[in-house]
């Protein structure tokens, strides 16, 4: 009798910890397309390699929850986890609705930032602390076509690097219906047969501008978040790009992203840069394509491409938040970021966060790796918490650039003026 | 006898009721619904407009009517973008109005007589406005896109000539904006005048005929007088939608070229959602929804009175 109540009670006891370590979390992304099975399968993975955590995931589309966490954050009902895009972050950082990951944290969870692309992992930085862990990333990148570089006397397996040398690939590239190419004389650039390279006018055309003026030296901000993107070093690397146009005759003017994504598919093109995510698009128009990173067209500071990415960050909770619930939140999400799983994400179409990754036999001969040498070189619109305000009007600037609407400077000083009255006014709402 | 036995109905209708709750009970599921779907947003859409509101915040500062000084103060950006999208709306609303009644009027008068096919034609008109706002954007920039479109396409089979930049040149860019409008909501109105016209006595036509009317004549005199409530109907809905323009230039043009198509929902919806100024975005709302009222009574008195004589006559 003794014996069965002390083993009866010892059974209670066992089971009664055993509930009190399972921790359930909720986990919100947007990962709502063809990703959304990627994702699902890794959450099962973890629930069912870590028995005392149990993580729901919840998808919906990314601009419900930037409409939503403020309320859920407010009333404390926040999901344990949620995923922000690096548009987003510094935004929802700066108004309070996420929490910090402190060192500590980050050690015991085994979470290494120097493991990860530099400019990748600050991008969920906001004033020298860290907010959130990448998993997920895009990059804008320049496909070029290969059989067309050839045909001009490019060695396709040597895409252009500098800007003299982009300006020269371009500038063979393009020939007219008599066969004359953008050196030679004679060349009617009013009758073209094919393009040098591709620009065009909506926010994705406005990327290039973006890494040529990070590439020559330039930002988006100055260190008081307002908008710099007239610096001189800005001007020249856009003023590159607008004379492709104006001056060198190699990108079409007046083009819509439509046009150019059909031309470079028709082999009318050679150089297309644009988001990484049309891969899968050329590889099943079985193109003689390679994919290279964004030559350094707007000067020769450094490289640089945009990106955006995913990460993974802890909203505010209210005080009564359970210590273990924001542990297992922490190790799930240094699980999600390990290479296993970060290997496992790029199935989805997104760059690896970290170089473990890239170096995976995998991609030894995927089109994508002529990127790899300079993924650490991938930079987001991110670190101030207005991106709206800059990008808005920074991609207004570059439309009225490219469309010769007005001169380069004015239109980027334009813009300047334009983000920057609405920066004063957004300021207010972080007092 | 008589009077004795009939007090109650002596009083006035509905006073043996006073007091009683039923009326209000049946009014109640209406009226609860009401207030929580659009009495209460507005009031609190107010409440946000005076505030520098944000859910994080833990104080909302009441900033008064500093959000709706900025519409009215030259030199913000606020006002700068508010009048001028407020501008493309309208000149939007100019142009597709007539074009999307007179469209609409002359197809029902081609398809309200018995005509071959007629059937599959009211179809055809009609089939457009079930697709999506999406669909129809990206159907009609393909259309006219700079360099790809069938627009340009056909154009240059025909003449020659070089291809136009519909959506990349200032003005053009309403073209595919305005008429894919009209190509997708003209059935809608042409199925009200249909209705419409079914409904004039055919016996009018048959007096006119024999008093020598000749086909533009009836029309003149017969139908369209006989419209004219349809008519203030259709103008007033269509102007009312036309205003609220919003998916088609977002999907065409984006606005673009440097927002000149940009439409001012469009512009509120950047201003709240883009730039997270929900309290301007709120002011916004409250100045474009009270134009739209005065726009509206003015409309509805202008032409109320044009329904009543035509009743007259």
């Amino acid at each position: 009798m003794n014996r069965l109540a002390r083993s009866l009670s010892l059974a209670l006891l066992l089971a009664g910890t055993a509930t009190a370590q399972k921790v359930s979390l909720t986990y919100l992304h947007g990962f709502t397309g063809p990703d959304r099975p990627v994702m699902e399968a890794l959450i099962k993975k973890f629930n069912d390699t870590h028995p005392n955590i149990e993580v729901r995931g919840q998808a919906q589309p990314w601009g419900t929850t930037w409409q939503q966490l403020p309320a859920l954050v407010a009333s404390g009902r926040a999901p344990d986890v949620v995923v922000i895009n690096e548009d987003q972050i510094t935004g929802f950082i700066a108004r309070g609705a996420l929490t910090p990951l402190t060192a500590p944290e980050m050690k015991t969870a085994g979470l290494d930032k120097n493991k990860f692309f530099g400019p990748l992992f600050k991008t969920a930085d906001y004033k020298g602390q860290s907010y959130g862990v990448p998993i997920s990333s895009v990059a804008y990148v320049m496909f070029y076509n290969k059989d067309l570089m050839r045909k001009v006397g490019l060695d396709p397996n040597k895409p252009p690097r500098t800007r003299a040398e982009f300006l020269r690939a371009a500038q063979l590239c393009t020939v007219d219906k008599s066969g004359k190419n953008a050196t030679q004389a004679g060349f009617d650039p009013k009758n073209l047969d094919t393009w040098g390279v591709s620009l065009y006018n909506n926010w994705v055309g406005a990327r290039a501008a973006y890494a040529a003026i990070l590439q020559n030296g330039g930002a988006m901000t100055d260190r008081n978040q307002n908008a710099a993107f007239n610096s001189p070093q800005a001007v020249s690397a856009v003023q590159f790009l607008v004379d492709l146009v104006q001056k060198h005759g190699v990108a079409r003017p007046n083009a819509t992203e439509e046009a150019e994504l059909a031309a470079f598919s028709q082999g009318k093109v050679c150089m297309f840069p644009s988001g990484q995510w049309y891969l899968d698009r050329f590889e099943s128009q079985k193109m003689n394509f390679g994919v290279t990173f964004m030559p350094r067209v707007g000067g020769s500071v450094r490289d640089a491409a945009w990106g955006g990415s995913s990460h993974l960050t802890l909203p505010r909770q209210p005080a009564s938040y359970s210590a273990a619930k924001r542990r297992a939140a922490l190790e799930f999400m240094a699980w999600m970021a390990q290479p296993e799983q970060n290997l496992a994400w790029t199935a989805t179409g997104s760059l690896p966060t970290q170089a473990a990754v890239a170096g995976n036999p995998r991609f030894e001969t995927a089109a994508i790796s002529g990127i790899f040498d300079r993924l650490n070189n991938v930079y987001a619109t991110s670190g101030f918490p207005w991106v709206g305000q800059v990008m808005g009007p920074f991609d207004a600037a570059w439309e009225a650039a490219y469309l010769g609407k007005k001169p380069v400077a004015k239109a980027l000083n334009d813009g300047v003026a334009e983000a920057n009255k609405q920066i004063e006014q957004a300021r207010k709402n972080f007092r | 006898m008589t009077t004795t036995q009939a007090p109650a109905t002596h009083a006035p209708p509905g006073t043996r009721r006073r007091g009683s709750l039923e009326p209000y009970l049946y009014l109640l599921p209406h009226a609860a619904l009401f207030f929580m779907f659009t009495v209460y947003p507005i009031g609190y859409g107010l409440y946000i407009s005076l505030h520098r509101w944000d859910l994080l915040n833990n104080t909302q500062t009441f900033v008064g009517t500093e959000f709706f000084r900025n519409l009215f103060t030259s030199g913000t950006p606020q006002f700068e973008f508010f009048w001028r999208t407020l501008w493309n709306t309208t000149f939007f609303t100019l142009v597709s109005v007539p074009l999307l009644v007179a469209a609409a009027l002359g197809l029902a008068a081609l398809l309200h007589r018995p005509i071959f096919g007629r059937t599959f034609f009211r179809a055809v008109f009609f089939m457009p406005g079930i697709l999506t706002v999406s669909v129809m954007g990206i159907l009609w920039r393909w259309m006219f896109d700079n360099q790809i479109g069938l627009v340009n396409a056909a154009r240059d089979l025909m003449t020659g000539a070089p291809p136009i930049a519909w959506l990349s040149t200032e003005g053009l860019a309403w073209v595919p904006i305005v008429v894919g409008t009209i190509w997708w909501t003209v059935g809608f109105n042409m199925t009200l005048y249909l209705a419409a016209m079914s409904n004039i006595p055919h016996s009018l036509y048959e007096a006119a005929a024999l008093d020598g009317a000749t086909g533009t004549q009836q029309f003149r005199f017969i139908t369209w007088p006989m419209l004219t409530p349809i008519t203030l109907f259709v103008v007033i809905t269509t102007a009312l939608a036309s205003f609220q323009l919003f998916g088609q230039s977002l999907v065409i043009t984006n606005g673009g070229p440097t927002r000149s198509t940009q439409s001012v929902i469009q512009y509120i919806t950047e201003e709240g959602f883009t730039n997270s100024q929900i309290s301007s975005a709120a002011a916004m709302g409250f100045v474009f929804g009270l134009m739209m009222l005065v726009l509206t009574a003015a409309q509805f008195r202008l032409m109320a009175r044009d329904v009543q004589s035509a009743e007259e006559k």
